[in-house]
C-alpha cells in the first residue's frame, strides 16, 4: 500500500484514549444527552480500533465491522433519544440525578 | 515513519503559531482600548441579537432527526453493494432487494402510524387517546 | 449462497419474516388482539420449524451462523419463552390504552436476537444478536411510558447495557488486532500460538462486557433496579431469554475456540462465579422487595452456571459440562419465567398495581390459593428443592463440578443454596401467615395466562420428577 502508513499500535493507542475519554464522560456527566454522546465516542473508538486492525491484517473485515457498528450505534441512539424525550416529558429535566426513585 | 518526513509539518505548525501570535500580540500592544457600552455589539454587519439562544424547538424536529439517523445509515449498505455490483451478481441483487423491501415496509409503517404527519397534534391510530402534549 | 439448505435456518427466517409481516399488519390495521394472536402464532411456528430443520443440520450457513443441534435446541427454548411472555403480556397490557401492538413486535424482535445468538459462530453474528435483543429490550422495559419507574429502569438499562456492549466490542477489536480472525474456530487456532500483551487487556474487557450482560458480581449493580422497574412479564423475559441467550452464545464460543484451555481466563471466571454466588445470595437476604430478592437470586444463579465454564477446562470430556449447562438453562428459564409471570398475575389479582414489598405477601395463600400454590412451586424450584426442575439442574451442575474437582466452588454452591433456601422459604412462610382473610375484589386472570402458568409449573414438576427424557435428548444432541 502506498501513502502514509500509520502503525497499528499508534491507532490502537488513540482508540484507547478515545475510549477512556468516553468512559470518563459517561461517569462524570449528569445530563443524559451527554451520557449518550459519551457512549457514542466509546463506540467509535471501538470502530476505529477495528478499522486499524483490519488494515494491519490486510482484510476488509475491519471495515465491514465498522459499518455494522455504525448501524448498531444508530439503533441505540434512536431508541436512546426516544427515551430521552420521554424523560424530559416526565421529569422536566435531563439530569439523571433527578431519577432516583430506584435505589442503587 | 522517519523523523525527516515529519520535519516540514513541525516547521509549518510552528510558523502558523508564530504568525497568529504576532498578529494578536501586535494589535494588543499597539491598539487602543475602549470600554464603551457599544464595544461588544455587532458593528455594521449583522443584527443586534434578541432573546436567549436557548429556544425550545418543536418535538417534531427531534423525530425527523431520529429518522435521519436511521434512514441515512441504510444508504451505507446500498453503496457498499453498488460498488461490488458486478461481482455480487444476481445473489447480491436479491439480497439488496430484500433489504430495500424491508426498508420500504418500515417506511410504510412510519407513514401509517402517523410519524410523518407534520404539525398534526393527534397521531393516527391514537384517536380517542389524549393528544400528545408539546414540551413547554 | 447456492447450495445452502434454507431449512437449516428456518426458525430465523420465520421470525424475521414474521416481524416484517407483523409490521405491515400493524400499519394496515391497529388491533391489539389480532397482533397478539399473530405474534403468538409466529413464535409457535418458529419453535415448530426446529423439527424440519433437524434434517438439514449440521451446516455452516455463511461463516457467521452455525446451524447444529445446539442452535436448534436453544432456538426452541427461546421461542417458547418468547411465546409464554407474549401470552401473559396480553393480560398485563389489558388495561393500558394507547398503542400496544408494538409491544408484541418488540418481543418478536428480541426473540429473533436471542435466536441469532444461539446460532452465532462469528463475532459479527454475536454483536448483531446481542444488540437486536438489547435494543428491543430497552424499549420494552420503558414501554409503560405513563409510569416513572419503568422509564428510569429503561434509561439505566440503556446506558449500562450499551456501555457493556461497547466494552465488549472494544475488547474484541483488541483481540482482532492480536490474532486477525473473527470466527470462533479461527480464534481458537490463533490463540493457541499467540502471545501478546494486548490479549490480556482484551480478555479483561470481554469478560467485563459479557459479565455486565449476565449480571455477575462485580458487574451486577444494574440488575435489581432494572428488575424492579420493568413490567413483570418483561422482567421474566429479561431473566430467562436475555441471560440465557448470552450464556448460550458464550458457551458456544467457549467450546468452539477452546477458551477453557487458557488457565488465566479460567481463574478469572472461577473468581467471578464464586463472588456472584456469595454476594448475590447474601444481598438477597437484605432485601424487602420481592422483585429485588429475585434479582439478587438471579445473580447467584448466574454464578452457579459459570461453574460449568470452569468445569469445561478441568474435565476430560466437556460434554457433561455442556449438558449440565443446557439442562440448568432450561430449568432456570422455565422457573424464572413462571415466577415473574405469577408475580405479575398475583399483583393484578390482588387489586394493587404491583406486589412490591415482602409484607404484601402476608396471607396471600388464603386470598389467592390457586396462584399462590403455583408461585410456591416456582419458588421451591428456584431454591432447588427435590422433585422440581431446579433441583435436577443443580444436581447436574454439582456432578459437573465434581468431575472437575472444583471443591471450592462446590462448597460455595452448597452455602449459597442454603442461604437461598432461607429467603425463598421465608417468602413461602409469609404467604401462609393468617392475614386479612376476606378476599378482596378478586379479578381472575384470563384463561390463556392461567393455562400458561399451569403449563409452566407442570413442566417444572415433570422435569423434576422424570428428568430422564430431557437428559437423554441432551446426551444425544449435544
Amino acid at each position: 500500500m502506498d501513502g502514509l502508513q500509520v502503525p497499528m499500535e499508534h491507532v490502537l493507542g488513540l482508540a484507547s484514549l478515545l475510549f477512556a475519554m468516553g468512559l470518563t464522560g459517561l461517569m462524570v456527566r449528569r445530563n443524559i444527552l451527554f451520557v449518550l454522546m459519551s457512549l457514542e465516542v466509546m463506540l467509535n473508538a471501538g470502530a476505529l480500533a477495528f478499522v486499524s486492525a483490519g488494515a494491519h491484517w490486510g482484510q476488509p473485515d475491519g471495515q465491514v465491522v465498522f459499518m455494522l457498528i455504525l448501524t448498531v450505534a444508530a439503533a441505540e441512539v434512536s431508541v436512546g433519544l426516544g427515551l430521552v424525550l420521554q424523560v424530559q416529558r416526565r421529569f422536566q429535566t435531563l439530569d439523571v440525578d433527578n431519577a432516583t426513585r430506584l435505589r442503587g | 515513519m522517519r523523523s525527516t518526513e515529519l520535519l516540514p509539518f513541525v516547521v509549518y505548525f510552528a510558523a502558523v503559531i508564530l504568525l497568529v501570535a504576532t498578529m494578536l500580540g501586535l494589535s494588543w500592544l499597539l491598539g487602543q482600548r475602549r470600554a464603551n457600552k457599544a464595544t461588544n455589539m455587532p458593528f455594521e454587519s449583522g443584527v443586534i441579537s434578541v432573546g436567549s439562544s436557548q429556544i425550545q424547538l418543536s418535538v417534531e424536529f427531534y423525530l425527523i432527526a431520529i429518522f435521519f439517523v436511521i434512514f441515512d445509515l441504510e444508504t451505507v449498505f446500498i453503496f457498499a453493494w453498488a460498488i461490488a455490483f458486478f461481482e455480487l451478481g444476481w445473489a447480491g441483487y436479491a439480497a439488496i432487494m430484500v433489504f430495500i423491501v424491508v426498508l420500504g415496509v418500515a417506511l410504510i409503517y412510519e407513514w401509517r402510524s402517523g410519524a410523518l404527519d407534520w404539525g398534526q397534534k393527534t397521531r393516527r391510530g391514537l384517536e380517542g387517546a389524549p393528544p400528545i402534549e408539546e414540551t413547554p | 449462497m447456492s447450495g445452502v439448505n434454507w431449512w437449516a435456518i428456518a426458525p430465523l427466517l420465520v421470525l424475521s419474516g414474521g416481524a416484517v409481516l407483523l409490521m405491515l399488519l400493524v400499519a394496515a390495521r391497529r388491533d391489539t388482539p389480532l397482533s397478539w394472536i399473530t405474534t403468538a402464532l409466529i413464535l409457535a411456528a418458529a419453535a415448530l420449524s426446529c423439527l424440519p430443520a433437524r434434517e438439514a443440520i449440521p451446516q455452516a450457513v455463511t461463516p457467521l451462523l452455525m446451524a447444529d443441534s445446539y442452535a436448534l435446541f436453544f432456538t426452541a427454548l427461546f421461542a417458547i419463552c418468547g411465546l409464554v411472555t407474549v401470552i401473559v403480556s396480553h393480560e398485563y397490557l389489558g388495561e393500558r390504552h394507547g398503542e400496544n401492538e408494538e409491544f408484541f413486535l418488540l418481543v418478536l424482535l428480541s426473540t429473533l436476537g436471542a435466536v441469532t445468538l444461539a446460532y452465532a459462530n462469528h463475532f459479527v453474528a454475536l454483536l448483531l444478536g446481542m444488540e437486536l435483543m438489547g435494543v428491543s429490550l430497552y424499549a420494552l422495559i420503558g414501554y409503560p411510558d405513563k409510569l416513572e419507574l419503568p422509564l428510569e429502569a429503561a434509561i439505566k438499562y440503556l446506558v449500562l447495557s450499551a456501555a457493556a456492549s461497547i466494552t465488549f466490542v472494544f475488547g474484541f477489536a483488541l483481540l482482532y488486532a492480536a490474532v486477525g480472525v473473527l470466527d470462533y474456530p479461527g480464534i481458537g487456532a490463533a490463540l493457541a500460538s499467540a502471545d501478546n500483551p494486548v490479549l490480556l487487556a482484551s480478555a479483561a474487557m470481554i469478560v467485563a462486557g459479557l459479565g455486565y450482560k449476565l449480571s455477575v458480581v462485580p458487574f451486577h449493580m444494574w440488575t435489581p433496579d432494572v428488575y424492579e422497574g420493568a413490567p413483570a412479564p418483561i422482567t421474566g423475559f429479561l431473566a430467562a431469554v436475555s441471560k440465557g441467550a448470552i450464556f448460550a452464545a458464550l458457551l458456544r464460543w467457549w467450546m468452539a475456540s477452546g477458551l477453557y484451555e487458557l488457565p488465566g481466563l479460567l481463574t478469572l471466571v472461577a473468581l467471578v462465579a464464586g463472588a456472584s454466588m456469595l454476594v448475590g445470595n447474601l444481598l438477597a437476604l437484605l432485601q424487602d422487595n420481592i422483585k429485588r430478592v429475585l434479582a439478587y437470586s438471579s445473580i447467584a444463579h448466574m454464578g452457579y452456571l459459570l461453574i460449568v465454564l470452569v468445569a469445561c477446562g478441568l474435565v476430560a470430556d466437556p460434554h457433561l459440562a455442556k449438558e449440565a449447562a443446557a439442562y440448568y438453562l432450561v430449568a432456570y428459564s422455565l422457573t424464572s419465567l413462571a415466577a415473574f409471570t405469577l408475580l405479575g398475575l398475583l399483583s393484578r389479582a390482588s387489586g394493587s398495581k404491583e406486589l412490591a414489598s415482602l409484607d404484601d405477601l402476608t396471607g396471600l395463600f388464603w386470598r389467592q390459593p390457586g396462584l399462590s400454590l403455583l408461585f410456591t412451586v416456582a419458588l421451591l424450584s428456584l431454591a432447588g428443592i427435590p422433585l422440581t426442575a431446579g433441583f435436577v439442574g443443580k444436581f447436574y451442575l454439582f456432578s459437573a463440578g465434581v468431575a472437575g474437582s472444583l471443591w471450592g466452588l462446590l462448597a460455595l454452591l452448597v452455602i449459597g443454596s442454603a442461604i437461598g433456601l432461607y429467603y425463598y422459604l421465608r417468602m413461602v412462610y409469609r404467604m401462609t401467615l393468617a392475614g386479612d382473610a376476606q378476599p378482596a375484589a378478586v379479578e381472575r386472570p384470563g384463561w390463556p395466562a392461567r393455562l400458561t402458568c399451569y403449563g409452566l409449573v407442570l413442566a417444572m414438576l415433570y422435569l423434576g420428577i422424570v428428568p430422564g427424557p430431557l437428559m437423554e435428548i441432551l446426551r444425544t444432541i449435544l
